[in-house]
């Protein structure tokens, strides 16, 4: 008696009816190659579910929990300014612009928004925030490789996102001590988190800037970064093609 | 309503899982599974009593993932690193080799047979309830569990050393 490949698999996957499955396990017994064929497929699946199953026991990420309650997720702790009070998945972007431009506007961000000041860092337009005047400039033109240490902004990491764009991180230094994160898209650097930073002046070196980011922009890096930030030549060969991909 | 919240928080490390073998990367796996979670609180109704659970929800993350890889071809967004099979599934951060195989292999299969291991093989549903969550007859579903199969015993061997 022969078994298909297709019956041995139901076998192993405990979808044989019973009259089939006595007759396979008869002839396994006298058939040391059918118990043999029976053995690999048994060892395949349980080394498929096993691969899997660390991932069971991880902890459930807390944005998924709180879209599970429907509620706005708490994540207003200490000085962050709560851009993620309801994260959308990553691939759109202009909606959670939205969401981060309706918390911004009228609150502790609106002397930095344009009109009323017209070298404003931080303009809205189509209900998202994007970097203006020297915040814009800078991340145009300035390079963590060589920026002057009086410079108003500094500007930290900058990387490919998983989107393909460009983006940095960024530190608004002068009167506001902001950290945050732009990407660029079509001619504007639309900001996708901000939180205040430590004071500026303690650590030194704003090549660092990355490691010293505010948790809700380096939360917000590690969910958009593909691969590695770039180095200081990916950085000015980004810069050189004006920041498009 | 309250009951189904609390059925997707015990549900939830298994669409994850779930979603990371469909996607083959644990960010887009959490994206996709927190939009399933919010198609499925705003269809709620459509849950029939006697349905599971679990099987409604992989139909729903299957379906999203399919509206994103459509969106993401609008885009012009192709994948051709992860199709090329270069991309594992995670960087699971010190996964014995064992499981970066497995798991690479897994990433490897197309599409389609993907699907039937992630709901056979490691979710353990029964040719029934997977080709039910497929939407394709039972036959479908062994012949792609067959194919797939195939595949990984070619790129898997034997269980060796590692």
């Amino acid at each position: 008696m022969t078994f298909s490949d297709e019956t041995l698999n139901a076998y192993v996957d405990g979808e044989l009816d019973a009259a089939t499955r006595a007759m396979l396990e008869a002839a396994m017994a006298t058939d040391p190659r059918l118990a043999e064929r029976i053995a690999r497929q048994r060892a395949l699946r349980e080394r498929v579910r096993d691969a899997f199953a660390p991932s069971l026991t991880e902890p459930v990420p807390e944005r998924l929990l709180a879209s599970v309650r429907g509620a706005p997720a708490a994540t207003r702790a200490g000085n962050v300014i709560p851009f993620e009070v309801r994260p959308r998945p990553r691939w759109s972007w202009p909606q959670w612009g939205a969401i981060a431009a309706s918390l911004i506007v009228g609150m502790l961000l609106g002397p930095l928004l344009r009109p009323s000041a017209p070298q404003a860092p931080l303009e809205t337009s189509g209900g998202r925030v994007l970097a203006s005047g020297t915040l814009a400039r800078a991340l145009s033109q300035q390079l963590a490789s060589a920026q002057p240490r009086s410079a108003p902004v500094a500007i930290g990491v900058s990387f490919r996102a998983r989107s393909g764009g460009y983006c940095r991180t960024f530190v608004l230094h002068e009167t506001h001590s902001l950290a945050g994160l732009a990407c660029r898209e079509g001619p504007a650097w639309v900001v996708m988190a901000l939180a205040q930073s430590e004071a500026r002046g303690s650590g030194g070196g704003y090549t660092q800037a990355g490691s010293t980011l505010p948790p809700a922009v380096s939360r917000t890096l590690d969910e958009l970064i593909a691969g590695e930030p770039l180095d200081a030549a990916g950085e000015a060969a980004a810069r050189a093609h004006g920041w498009n991909p | 309503m309250q009951e189904l919240r609390t059925g997707l928080v015990e549900l939830l490390p298994r669409l994850r899982r779930f979603a990371r073998v469909l996607t083959r990367d644990a960010h887009d796996a959490d994206d996709l599974v927190q939009t399933a979670i919010e198609r499925a609180l705003a269809h709620a109704g459509q849950l029939r009593a006697d349905a599971p659970l679990a099987g409604w929800m992989f139909g729903i993350v299957r379906h999203a993932w399919i509206d994103e890889q459509r969106a993401r071809g609008r885009r012009g967004r192709l994948f051709a690193v992860a199709e090329s099979g270069e991309e594992v599934a995670d960087p699971s951060h010190g996964a014995p080799l064992e499981t970066l195989a497995v798991q690479d292999a897994v990433a490897r299969l197309p599409e389609e047979q993907r699907l039937a291991v992630a709901l056979v093989l490691v979710e353990g549903l029964s040719y029934k309830e997977a080709a039910h969550i497929m939407e394709v007859p039972i036959g479908t579903l062994t012949s792609r569990l067959a194919r797939a199969r195939e595949a990984l015993q070619a790129m898997l061997g034997e269980r060796g050393g590692a």
